[in-house]
């Protein structure tokens, strides 16, 4: 009876995890720590709007010439929402998660990034980085919509004309990019009141 | 928000506890090296019982904690380490503080999950103090929601000094000029986009983008053939699944593009 047990016992082997002699096998996906690639992100905010536990914050600096990104490891909950709405793919959850700390101050992470200010009115509006990115990529959407890889072929007219639309749209988007959102709308306010004549419309 | 949108002074602060000189120094010594087994009490605090459930995950066979002399006791007065999980709610103040001047000095805290560090996503909620070290001096914090058992095996090493931790502050200071890279250069925004969306609102965002990244990759790459590629990746693909993910990407493609 005792023998069956102790061939039982060998047969099963050992269960305990061999954590932390050993390396821990972590799922696929696990969610850890999440880590910032600091030249991929464009500091353009979304993580930290999205952020349940408002985990990452994005500040002005006292000089208002650096947008500071800041994370607190202590108040993130591995959700992943940044992940899933970071536009340039600069934040992934790790499968980092030895993150015991001694002190508080060492589960924050922080990292400043330039500022842009409106070419009209002088304030800082948004993060040099993100204003650069958003040009390329209208320069982008703008010049190379028509000719993707497999349609070297057949460009109808129809799609000559759509193309045509969309550069006039990133010409007029790449014309008010120094500006900041105030300046734009007013802006748009000054030309609507310009046209309304034009097309028969009353001014108020 | 509460401490942002109300002056200082009008909002009441608990007091945290200090330590004496004394006890401090014999904490630092136990901090050190315990050279011993440990007897852990656990003190909820508010929390969503998560942490809870992990600590017994902990203690049971699968990560067995007692092979590092780790042992859960059931009052504060057997107690050297002290665990607090949950946000602190105003309610539960004084039993935590029962607690802790029920066990005998010197005591290591340690405070547990994103609650017990910072309040985690309670933080701004009216009736928290929103984490253990706002009424108690706290010595090793244990990020997570809540941390897995691993993670609480790690935290009690830090906490007994058999492990450094690994975690420090930064600051990075990103010089002007710095452009971003764009994903995938060669393949149009728009069709990535389209490409990008239709993988996560089929696959989710996660693999997802482990999906997209590989069908534009292919198109990135460019060549000759790229519908055939194209093909070609679905066809050595073993996981049905996933094939059907990038078939309905080829759609989208076809339908972006050649259309």
């Amino acid at each position: 009876m005792m023998l069956k047990l102790f061939k039982e016992i060998r047969k099963t082997g050992c269960g305990t995890v061999g954590y932390p002699y050993a390396p821990l096998d972590l799922p696929k996906g696990y969610r850890g720590k999440p880590s910032h690639l600091e030249e991929a992100c464009i500091a353009c905010g979304a993580c930290a709007v999205a952020c349940p536990p408002n985990a990452i914050s994005m500040e002005l600096t006292s000089s208002q010439d650096q947008i500071t990104w800041a994370i607190n490891y202590g108040r993130c909950v591995f959700c992943g929402r940044c992940e899933e709405v970071c536009p340039t793919f600069a934040i992934k959850l790790s499968d980092e998660f030895e993150l015991a700390v001694m002190s508080k101050e060492d589960l924050e992470e922080s990292c400043a990034y330039p500022v842009a200010t409106c070419a009209c009115c002088g304030k800082p509006y948004a993060s040099a980085k993100e204003i650069d990115y958003a040009r390329r990529v209208l320069a982008r959407a703008g010049g190379a919509s028509a000719d993707a890889p497999a349609a070297a072929s057949g460009a109808s007219a129809a799609s000559t004309a759509a193309s045509a639309d969309v550069a006039a749209d990133v010409a007029a988007s790449l014309s008010k990019i120094d500006l900041c959102l105030e300046c734009r709308r007013r802006d748009d306010g000054v030309a609507a009141v310009r046209h309304a004549p034009a097309q028969g419309g009353a001014l108020c | 928000m509460l401490e942002a949108s109300f002056p200082a002074a009008l909002q009441h602060q608990p007091d945290p506890v200090v330590l004496d000189a004394k006890v401090a120094e014999a904490k630092a010594k136990l901090l050190e090296s315990i050279k011993r087994s440990v007897c852990v009490y656990r003190v909820d605090c508010g929390g969503c019982n998560g942490c809870e459930i992990e600590i017994f995950g902990t203690i049971t066979a699968a990560f067995d904690a007692e092979r590092f002399g780790i042992k859960v006791v059931p009052s504060p007065r057997h107690a050297d380490v002290l665990i607090y999980t949950g946000a602190v709610t105003r309610a539960m103040r004084m039993p935590a503080l029962r607690a802790y001047h029920a066990a005998p000095d010197p005591k290591i805290v340690v405070s547990y999950g994103a609650c017990g560090c910072t309040g985690g996503i309670f933080h701004d909620n009216y009736c928290v103090w929103g984490g253990t070290d706002k009424i108690l001096p706290v010595d090793v914090f244990i990020p997570g929601c809540p941390p897995t058992p691993a993670q609480t095996i790690y935290g009690f090493a830090v906490a007994l000094g058999l492990l450094e931790q690994k975690l420090h502050a930064s600051h990075h200071v990103e010089e002007p000029g710095v452009a971003a890279p764009l994903a995938f250069p060669e393949v149009p925004y728009k069709v990535r986009v389209a490409i990008e969306r239709e993988a996560r609102s089929l696959s989710g965002y996660r693999w997802g983008k482990e999906i997209a990244d590989e069908f534009l990759g292919v198109l990135d790459a460019g060549g000759a053939d790229v519908l055939g590629e194209v093909d070609a990746l679905i066809e050595r693909e073993p996981d049905p699944r996933r094939a059907e993910v990038l078939a309905a990407l080829r759609g989208v493609l076809m339908a972006k593009v050649v259309a």
